[in-house]
């Protein structure tokens, strides 16, 4: 023990130690849930989505708050009505050497409706596409059969995978929405297993292990900006406790979603970096404006108050935000105005539609003027595993309501029971969180507040039922609308036409923290991506 | 020696005893069902009842055995916690600085708070901290242990309850009966009752009334089993046959004689259950089952500090953990003393 020479050892390997992972560039992220699968067109699901992109990518980028950005596409812009150009770079290779181009496009369309045994299926996104035609290999168009002014946004979505690759040739593919005849494709498999895990992306897959990781390795021929790591590990640690402890112990150098509880400490921590940026998911609190009597209410006589809009500015009013966002949330959340953050697509601009403020004196006085001077009781349903701390919230809620004299009990399950039972209408109110995947303000509205209408994919999420014609008539056109700007100015007047009639109470936008070890740096993303090649060594 | 045992153990307290502790009966099941219907006496003085009541009782189920049951240092530190914890637990409302169930006396500024801090404008002291919701943790225990303690108590006796019957009934029955309700018994006993309650609330969904359903559900068995078997022993012994000889009815022999002979290892088990239902009630509330979350019991006030171990604000978890540990460990301890006194077979 005390030869020397194992001294001068130990001192050699200990002072070789924190120098050893930047000189080998690589990064080790401990993940909070695992891909199913490293399929790109397998699972529609914001962890295969992730991993999708370091491997697969799409024409479109998205950047940090989500606006479109090029990426295997230059540049793009509609045609007519109903038909959108994209100008493909000709400078791209596929990881086996092959040339990128349309008709590469053309084949993952194909493939998509077509995966099988998939959970969710990116049809979501390409549903809409009635034709694609190859000018040139270069040149895309896509056609549809409404204007369709979110077809770039569809693009950005799944990733390109090699028609060569997979022995098509692809000038021969007779494109129709209804399937592309009898192609060879990939069996998902071959992704996982690595045999087939062929794109354009800064990474390519080395292995793909579930429950024990991923790993990456950097694409030596990729045609943009090269990775800034050679190898990048995947840990899924599933459980807030052992990520953290994961990290603190040098076992990984960055994590998603540090415990809100642990920020403090890791922020204290000089070894530590923790950034955080606003998300794209608010969390609100539906009302039924449908049912009478509506379920759980009492003391109304089997009156539904939730249709006074009154009552629900009350409701909205009685809420402190501030207080939630402070003392729940631990600061990491943004009081909520609308339903999408200011910044994004569709939304206010900071100011324009703030939070409502706080005013209980008002809410009473309000609620008294409805005709429920002695106030009623409600109950929130509220999942209590789905959402950052999203019983408490609703308690914390449930507070603020019975300030006012509405009697508030708060009924939390787990996440699936919460979801069956909010979707047979069995609430009169619930808190409940919406992610817009698009990014812009058309996909809450959509999904929260249209009026319920499957055949048109409007108010699937809509289980409060509000209805209102004059919103769905300004949301509707502002979807066929192509324009940005107009459109933009379309789907403002819609939210605030929601807002003004208090058709729901938003409450907060989750905030994204991520906690690396000091010397990296990340920039945060609405859409609560963690890219590892975002991810930049600092000095 | 055998002699002795094949004559009935008298449960013989005396007359003046008898008419005592059935009237302390009368007066805990009055001031109960006052309590939980709210009119009559006040609550104050129905709780008192409840608590003397209960001493009687306890005091007449010991009478003549005191110095067996207080024989070392351990049951009197058993028994005066569980009688202390069993005054915080009924006298919660006086004691609590709070009312922890009304959302209207908690603020969410007042979160967090480690113990010993004021409210914002110095009304209350948070001696044990308060958790995340403004909740003061000290009030949340009160409760919590009432909630613990009544739902508890309740499931055991109604368990209890169905378990005697179906026991005696099979024993005295016998046959293809008893072989039907012991298989079914069976069946019940080999599923853990964790998982058995878990499933049971989750399909129920979360309330006091549908936790004791749940630990009805799974304790029933227990009782059962154990009252057959002591039945089944008993109606061997002479003073059935004698009871039999006197051409009484069956109701009169099974409800005047067997059953009270069968009482002695049933109090023993159901004190032994209440510890274990008071854990099983802590656990469904801990994973997130069990009471609503706003009438926390102390499994939920542990669960909802749970996650704030490791940022260092202890109090929200330890201090609902230590009193479940205390209320659980006395209970266990009381229930140890009880089998040591009330079983004549582990006498030495």
């Amino acid at each position: 023990m005390s030869s020397p020479v194992f001294r001068g050892l130990t001192v050699a390997a200990l002072a070789a130690l924190p120098a050893l992972p930047l000189a080998a560039q690589d990064l080790r992220i401990g993940f909070a849930s695992e891909p199913s699968s490293a399929d790109p067109h397998f699972h529609n699901v914001g962890p295969n989505n992730q991993l999708r992109r370091n491997v697969f990518e799409s024409l479109v980028g998205t950047d940090e708050a989500q606006q479109l950005t090029p990426l295997l596409a230059e540049s793009w812009e509609p045609v007519g009505d109903t038909r959108w150009q994209f100008n493909l770079r000709d400078d791209v290779t596929f990881s086996d050497g092959s040339p990128f181009d349309a008709y590469d496009v053309v084949y993952t369309v194909c493939r998509i409706p077509g995966v099988p045994d998939s959970p969710s299926l990116f049809t979501t996104y390409t549903g809409g596409i009635t034709d694609l035609e190859v000018i040139d290999p270069h040149t895309l168009i896509v056609h549809s059969a409404e204007p369709y002014p979110l077809m770039p946004t569809e693009f950005s979505t799944f990733g390109i995978i090699s028609a060569r690759a997979n022995g098509v040739d692809g000038a021969a593919i007779e494109f129709s929405p209804e399937g592309c005849g009898d192609l060879n494709y990939p069996a998902t498999q071959a992704f996982n297993d690595g045999s087939i895990a062929i794109g354009t992306g800064p990474f390519l897959l080395e292995s793909f292990r579930r429950g024990e990781g991923i790993e990456l390795v950097r694409n030596p021929d990729y045609w943009g900006e090269a990775a800034p790591w050679e190898k990048v590990t995947m840990l899924p640690l599933t459980s807030e406790g052992p990520r953290v402890a994961a990290l603190i112990a040098g076992d990984v150098d960055l994590i998603e979603n540090p415990p809100l509880q642990d920020l403090e400490r890791l922020r204290a921590d000089d070894t530590m970096r923790v950034v955080q940026g606003i998300s794209n998911r608010v969390i609100y609190i539906h009302l039924d404006h449908e049912q009478e009597p509506s379920p759980m209410i009492t003391g109304t006589d089997g009156a539904n108050p939730l249709k006074d809009i009154r009552v629900r500015e009350a409701l909205t009013i009685a809420v402190n935000r501030d207080a939630i966002v402070e003392r729940i949330m631990g600061g990491v959340a943004v009081s909520a105005g609308e339903l999408l953050p200011p910044g994004m697509f569709g939304a206010h601009d900071e100011g324009d539609l703030p939070p409502r403020s706080f005013d209980a004196e008002r809410a009473t006085a309000l609620l008294t003027e409805a005709g429920y001077p002695e106030g009623f009781g409600i109950t929130i349903g509220t999942p209590n595993d789905r959402y950052i701390n999203d019983a408490q919230v609703a308690q914390a809620v449930a507070q603020m309501w019975a300030r006012i004299g509405i009697e508030t009990e708060i009924d939390a399950s787990t996440a699936s029971t919460f979801f069956s039972r909010r979707n047979a209408f069995e609430f009169s109110a619930y808190l409940a969180g919406w992610g817009a995947g698009t990014g812009e303000m058309s996909s809450p509205l959509r999904a929260l507040l249209a009026t319920r209408n499957p055949d048109l994919g409007l108010g699937g999420t809509n289980r409060g039922q509000y209805s209102n014609p004059e919103m769905d008539a300004v949301l509707v056109e502002a979807l066929r609308t192509v324009d940005d700007t107009a459109r933009q100015e379309l789907l403002r007047k819609a939210s605030r036409m929601a807002m003004d009639d208090y058709a729901i109470i938003p409450l907060h936008y989750e905030v994204t923290p991520w906690a690396m070890r000091a010397g990296l740096d990340y920039t945060p993303r609405a859409d609560q991506y963690t890219l590892p090649y975002l991810i930049r060594p600092v000095e | 020696m055998s002699a002795v045992e094949t004559t009935p153990p008298p449960v013989d307290l005396g007359k003046r005893w008898r008419i005592t502790s059935r009237m302390a009966g009368v007066a805990v099941a009055a001031s109960l069902s006052m309590l939980l219907s709210g009119v009559g006496l006040p609550p104050l003085v129905s709780r008192i009842i409840l608590l003397v009541g209960l001493i009687v009782l306890a005091a007449a189920l010991l009478k003549g055995k005191y110095r067996k049951f207080f024989s070392g240092p351990s049951a009197y530190v058993a028994t005066a916690s569980l009688l202390l914890l069993v005054v915080l637990a009924i006298f919660a409302t006086e004691l609590s600085p709070q009312n922890p169930y009304d959302l209207r006396q908690l603020d969410i500024m007042d979160g967090r708070l480690p113990p010993g801090s004021t409210t914002f404008d110095g009304s209350m002291t948070f001696h044990l901290g308060t958790d995340e919701q403004g909740r003061d943790i000290l009030s949340g225990i009160l409760y919590g242990l009432r909630v613990s303690l009544s739902v508890s108590i309740a499931a055991t006796l109604a368990a209890m309850a169905i378990g005697v019957v179906v026991g005696i009934y099979s024993a005295w029955a016998g046959g293809r009966i008893e072989t039907i309700l012991m298989r079914i018994v069976d069946f019940q006993l080999s599923f853990p009752s964790i998982l058995v309650a878990l499933m049971l609330m989750a399909a129920f969904g979360r309330g006091l009334d549908k936790i004791v359903i749940a630990l009805i559900i799974v304790q029933w068995a227990y009782y059962a089993r154990t009252v057959r078997g002591t039945a089944l022993s008993e109606t061997r012994k002479e003073y059935i046959d004698a009871a039999r000889g006197l051409g009484l009815p069956d109701w009169r022999i099974v409800f005047g004689h067997l059953l009270p002979n069968c009482i002695p290892p049933l109090i023993v088990i159901s004190t032994v259950q209440v510890a274990n239902t008071i854990v099983l009630e802590s656990s469904l509330s801990f994973l997130g089952v069990g009471v609503p979350i706003t009438q926390p019991s102390l499994g939920l006030l542990i669960a909802n500090g749970y996650g704030y171990m490791l940022s260092g604000q202890y109090w929200m978890s330890m201090y609902p953990g230590v009193a479940l540990l205390a209320i659980v460990a006395s209970i266990n301890m009381v229930g140890d003393r009880l089998r040591d006194t009330l079983n004549p077979r582990l006498t030495r």
